[in-house]
């Protein structure tokens, strides 16, 4: 009889162990994921912040050889002071962000119309930084696009939803590009 | 008194063992869950912290390590010399020679490489040599040269082969690696003066007991391979400690 109790009071242990095992588990990855968005949008941040940083030598370097071109460096100045009033707004960061990529692919396009300003060495230094920073952009906005994705279709699974509506978790929203950045590209000759 | 050989000996390690297996089975559920979740980063965006990366191994600064059996060319390497012995129940293998060692290396993706330190890491390989020789089998060529270094025989009695088994794991320059670990401070790269942003940074161990993994399958596989683990060691943990369980009430007539 003893035998029998304790076999059933080690199914019984187990069995509770197991279960809140795994609900911890649960519980500890939809915390950490959430955590994890966060720092995913403070690295995107730090990147916009340098590269931002970087905008008033820039804009300084061309304004003496492109006169013609100043609603292209309106448009910096305008993107650069929608990101400084966005604060923990995540649309604004990225509305700002695609207004910016847009301005500086355009500037440094037509930068090439500029043979003086390409002979100048602190611009193609400025350039090159800016690019370098542009392409860790992408992949920072990538890594955070995974991590609000992965979050997204775990608090919506199941059992995670569970425990996600406990802590109140509510889907994450992505990193977007813009309209204009998702168009085709009109190549003329 | 129980024996040596008593049935209740091997009962109660099985329970305490399946126990163990039980607990091993939520720590792998738990590696699962982070690796499930963390995005791959690509080198060149890494950014502090616990980070997951796939790449190439490429030497750094030419350092490269010679594999104590197969004598290759390789940044980590882990090996042992095992000799069978004693005979019946009492047959076991005696490790005769062991060794670890590694340097650091570069971790490359198609946007840059990243230094990693792999001291202090779980290293999860597949067995680059996993061979053993016994009675007219003989070890291959480059064991018996690695023996002949570390004077070593596998010769036994009136020449007769011993039964030895040799193993060795490889990081070799080009294999394909996973990480998860910490990006931290490249200690040999002053702060900010690296030229790209992954220049500033070393995959290491971390100081706070974060975890330190490195693997050469990629993720699909190691989650594959986690996934059973954690089943099992779940389900096969508490089937044995109950198994175990039951013998050792039969034993004592508790029923």
């Amino acid at each position: 009889m003893i035998g029998i109790v304790m076999i059933i009071l080690l199914v019984v242990i187990l069995f509770v162990v197991g279960l809140a095992g795994y609900i911890f588990a649960i519980y500890n990855s939809l915390v950490r994921l959430k955590n994890d968005i966060n720092k995913a949008l403070g690295n995107i941040d730090v990147l916009l912040k340098q590269r931002y940083d970087e905008l008033p030598k820039l804009i300084n370097s061309v304004k003496g050889y492109m006169k013609h071109e100043k609603s292209l460096l309106t448009d910096i100045t305008k993107a650069r002071s929608i990101y400084s009033s966005a604060g923990n707004d995540i649309h604004k960061k990225a509305q700002a962000d695609n207004m910016m990529t847009g301005a500086l692919k355009t500037l440094f396009a037509v930068s090439e119309n500029y043979p003086q300003l390409k002979a100048n060495e602190n611009f193609m230094q400025l350039q090159g930084r800016i690019s370098g920073i542009e392409n860790e952009l992408a992949d920072r906005r990538e890594f955070y696009n995974d991590s609000v994705n992965t979050f997204n279709i775990r608090i919506q699974s199941i059992p995670d939803v569970i425990i996600a509506r406990m802590l109140g978790y509510t889907a994450q929203e992505m990193f977007k590009a813009a309209g204009e950045e998702k168009k085709d590209v009109k190549v003329e000759f | 008194m129980a024996s040596d050989g008593d049935p209740i000996i091997y009962a109660g390690a099985g329970f305490f063992g399946g126990l163990y297996l039980f607990y091993k089975g939520f720590t792998w559920l738990k590696l699962k869950k982070l690796i499930e979740n963390m995005p791959t980063s690509k080198v060149r965006a890494i950014a502090m912290g616990l980070v997951e990366v796939y790449g190439e191994v490429v030497p750094y600064e030419k350092k490269l390590l010679k594999s104590p059996l197969l004598d290759k060319d390789c940044v980590y390497y882990s090996y042992s010399i095992q000799e069978e012995r004693g005979s019946g129940k009492h047959r076991h293998w005696v490790t005769l020679k062991s060794g670890r060692e590694m340097v650091h290396f570069y971790l490359k993706d198609n946007t840059g490489e990243v230094l990693v330190d792999p001291e202090g890491a779980t290293v999860d390989m597949k067995a680059d040599l996993n061979v053993t020789s016994s009675l007219g089998k003989d070890p291959p060529a480059a064991v018996m040269q690695a023996l002949k270094r570390m004077k070593l025989s596998h010769d036994g009695f009136l020449g007769m082969n011993k039964t030895m088994r040799y193993t060795e794991y490889l990081v070799e320059p080009k294999d394909k690696l996973y990480i998860l670990g910490v990006a931290g401070d490249n200690p040999f790269v002053e702060d900010t003066k690296g030229q790209k942003n992954e220049e500033d940074i070393m995959i290491q161990k971390g100081k706070h007991g974060d975890i330190y993994y490195l693997s050469d399958r990629n993720e699909k596989e190691l989650l594959k391979s986690l996934k059973w683990k954690s089943i099992g060691g779940v389900i096969g943990g508490a089937v044995l400690s109950l198994f175990c369980l039951t013998l050792i009430i039969a034993y004592f007539g508790l029923w």
